[in-house]
């Protein structure tokens, strides 16, 4: 287990808002939190210290937790990424699937030790 | 003052150059004063694609050198009164064009043109960024491959990061049946990554072969799908509204019913 540097909890309040899509070679490097306002193209990449939201789908590299907060996570309206990392947890989609026919928000977290997604609910 | 046009893709070898010389004649052919620009300096074919490569005395190198006048270096072509070509050079060292170079050169063909149409190397680098620096608009090319659009998405981005919003795309060499089998890109698939408008569509097709080697684009040839193609998309170029060939409606067709028994 990493020690974390900054807490996703405490990044919180250091939050940038990325008000375009991010095309391939495109990158996001911040100790915060990152929101998206667009879709995160294959070939793009975001590196957060914190949590990653994309309103938008997102198909590219995305590290949340980047400097070891295992809390941290990533949701997408359309969750289809090349390869997902979650402080030291990296995983990637399945090869040869295509973009399934129904799209709703999705959430990435670290349980147990390895990385699963969800689809997003609001946390009431 | 006329329009200066960009053709790019980031990849090789899906068809700038093709598309220069098609776009090129097409606005020709609608009676526009074209002139084209080759800026592949060192790998130069735009003049073979327009069958002018034996007329060529002085090229861009020479003009921005001083060693020759801009007038001096444009080649008249065979066949259209109105559209003339500045070589790229063969031979000479590529960095000796600058982007300063570029604009100067844009902004004087502007002044003779209504359309100036520059046909850019592969590649991001150097020839690249002199390619687009006298451009008003972009037209980036790209093939039914995961790899072209991926680079296109990225020629995408550094346009936009360079200041020439809202490029137009071109999409080359589809072929319906592979489209359909689900070997190839649709273009739904690809308007939805890229996000940018869609300037047309050109068929996989021979005639564009046939007519490269003999020097003829294949715009002016009645019977060629790829020259109707170009025609298409020259007549959006000055502003009319053209409908997508029917290629394209039977494609995005097809891929509802598929998505409909979710067998995509
Ligand atoms: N629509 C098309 N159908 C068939 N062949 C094509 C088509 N477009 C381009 N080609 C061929 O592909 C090759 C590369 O095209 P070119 O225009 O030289 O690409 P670029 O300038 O982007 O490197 C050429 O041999 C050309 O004849
Ligand atoms: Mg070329």
């Amino acid at each position: 287990m990493t020690e974390a540097i900054i807490k996703a909890d405490e990044a919180g309040e250091n939050t940038i808002l990325v008000q375009k899509s991010l095309r391939s070679g495109q990158t996001v490097e911040f100790p915060g939190n990152v929101v998206i306002l667009g879709d995160v193209n294959p070939g793009a990449e975001i590196i957060a210290g914190g949590h990653i939201v994309v309103m938008g789908a997102l198909r590219g590299v995305v590290h949340a937790g980047a400097l070891g907060d295992e809390t941290a996570t990533i949701t997408a309206f359309q969750l289809e990424p090349t390869q997902l990392r979650i402080a030291t947890h990296i995983t990637r989609s399945p090869d040869g699937t295509d973009a399934p026919d129904i799209i709703h928000p999705e959430i990435a977290m670290i349980r147990n030790g390895v990385v699963v997604i969800e689809k997003y609910v609001v946390p009431k | 003052m006329g329009e200066v046009l960009v053709i790019t893709s980031g990849k090789g070898g899906v068809g700038k150059t093709t598309s220069t010389a098609n776009i090129g004649t097409g606005l020709a052919m609608l009676g526009k004063q074209v002139v084209m620009v080759d800026t592949d300096i060192g790998l130069r074919n735009l003049d073979v694609v327009l069958g002018l490569e034996n007329r060529i005395v002085y090229d861009i190198v020479d003009v921005v050198r001083g060693n020759c006048r801009l007038k001096q270096a444009l080649i008249k072509d065979k066949r259209f009164e109105n559209m003339f070509l500045l070589p790229a050079a063969q031979t000479k060292d590529k960095t000796s064009v600058t982007e300063e170079h570029m604009k100067a050169l844009a902004e004087q063909l502007k002044a003779e043109f209504d359309y100036v149409i520059i046909d850019c190397p592969a590649g991001i680098e150097h020839g690249f960024k002199n390619a687009i620096a006298g451009a008003d608009h972009a037209i980036v090319v790209t093939t039914p491959e995961v790899s072209a659009v991926r680079d296109a998405d990225r020629i995408i981005g550094l346009l936009e990061a360079s200041g020439l919003e809202s490029p137009k795309l071109i999409i080359n060499r589809i072929r319906t049946k592979m489209v359909q089998a689900g070997d190839m890109m649709a273009v739904d698939d690809m308007m939805e990554i890229l996000a940018v408008d869609l300037l047309g569509i050109v068929p996989d097709d021979d005639t564009i072969v046939i007519s490269t080697n003999r020097g003829e684009p294949a715009v002016t040839d009645e019977d060629s799908k790829a020259g109707q193609a170009y025609r298409n998309i020259t007549r959006r170029i000055i502003g009319e509204e053209v409908p997508l060939m029917s290629l394209e409606e039977k494609q995005g067709f097809l891929d509802k019913l598929k998505t409909l028994f979710g067998s995509k």
